[in-house]
């Protein structure tokens, strides 16, 4: 069953990185996620997002993807060498990537489509509303 | 900058760094004064007034001071540099609250950080938004506005009295039990990081715990002895400075 999916382009500038953390919000009143939930997604989120270097380009795209039991942010495009040095080196920092997504979503996945690459965050959840939704369709 | 002032400078830090000499620090700061007094100016006409962000900009320019490293060749002007704009835009956010957020929105949201503890003891879990919404007598709509504005607000310092509305009335030095220091002798690892310094200890400790030991926020809300938006805040803030910290680091 393919995911239900949806697209959000903004602008790659800090004023516009509260518009996605809104649509997770309005995604988990959707799906009726818990607040701890809501919160390990849209920190997955701005921790890839508002980070130099991750995403490259003026325009960042973030697509949503649910089905149930699991929500997918697919976001980019990414600068993958970047993105594989931080998620495959644990940094003197201490705060490595891969520690914070991990510890907040279970998959995270670097990806290649028409040439750019995209990062995937998949969290296990329980949908709640989508599935009762499927069950009455 | 000449070669003599960068050689002026140097002696200046060395004086301070080898012999603990308060006196070449205080000339540093006096001579990086205008500095700060020209970063702060680019930031000024934004609500805040110039001489409130020049004292902001010297806690960066003290930092920067207390951090530098003589030996890694670089000038104490593109060190400093980006520890005074980070201050400066550190005290943008950390004022943010009170000036771009309606005060309906600080209120509930307030009331939403109550009302989560509430609910997380009540259901035995996390509460969903609807749950949040309904106790709080708004819709979803509301609570998702009242939570995003949280973003804007980040929590007071170790050191800062209680009581600014925040969702705690305890001190926070309060909070810091007997465990702190267990913790610290056994994180060296955490703390040893460059990222992880720009942290104070109760933020090392929540980090720690979310991202070591992987304790959810509602337990570590349990541990620590605050609210668990509280904790919220401080994971997101931490992460900003670590951040911010590595970034800085990188531009050397």
């Amino acid at each position: 069953m393919a995911p239900d999916a949806i697209s959000l382009s903004i602008p790659h500038a800090e004023p516009y990185h509260g518009v996605a953390r809104l649509v997770v919000g309005g995604l988990a009143a959707r799906l009726d996620l818990s607040y701890e939930h809501l919160e390990d997604l849209q920190l997955a989120l701005v921790s890839v997002l508002e980070r130099d270097g991750y995403v490259v380009g003026p325009e960042a795209t973030v697509r949503f993807l649910v089905q149930p039991g699991s929500v997918g942010i697919l976001l980019g495009p990414v600068d993958p060498d970047t993105i594989r040095t931080d998620l495959d080196h644990e940094p003197a920092d201490g705060v490595s990537l891969r520690r914070v997504l991990e510890t907040l979503v279970e998959d995270v996945v670097l990806e290649e489509a028409e040439g750019r690459h995209w990062l995937l965050l998949g969290k296990r959840v329980r949908t709640a509303g989508a599935e009762a939704d499927r069950e009455g369709a | 900058m000449t070669e003599s002032a960068a050689r002026g400078d140097r002696d200046l830090l060395r004086r301070y760094h080898d012999r603990g000499d308060l006196e070449a620090r205080e000339r540093l700061i006096e001579q990086y004064l205008p500095l700060v007094r020209s970063l702060a100016r680019r930031y000024a006409n934004r609500g805040e007034q110039l001489e409130d962000l020049v004292q902001v900009g010297c806690i960066g320019l003290i930092k920067a001071i207390d951090r530098f490293d003589v030996d890694r060749g670089v000038e104490l002007t593109t060190y400093a540099t980006p520890n005074i704009i980070g201050e400066i835009k550190r005290h943008f956010r950390d004022k943010g609250w009170s000036v771009r957020v309606p005060r309906g929105l600080q209120e509930l949201n307030v009331r939403l950080s109550q009302l989560l503890e509430q609910l997380t003891v009540q259901l035995e879990r996390s509460p969903t938004i609807a749950e949040l919404a309904k106790a709080a007598g708004v819709d979803e709509e509301q609570v998702l506005e009242a939570l995003e504005s949280g973003q804007a607000y980040t929590t007071v310092s170790l050191s800062a009295p209680a009581g600014h509305g925040d969702d705690s009335d305890l001190d926070p030095l309060e909070s810091l039990g007997q465990l702190e220091h267990e913790y610290e002798v056994s994180e060296d690892r955490a703390i040893l990081a460059p990222g992880l310094k720009a942290l104070d200890e109760r933020e090392r400790r929540i980090i720690h715990l979310r991202f070591w030991e992987g304790l959810t926020q509602s337990q570590i809300a349990q541990q620590v002895g605050i609210s668990q938006m509280h904790v919220s805040r401080l994971i997101r803030r931490s992460l900003e400075k670590v951040r911010e910290e590595i970034a800085t680091g990188r531009n050397l």
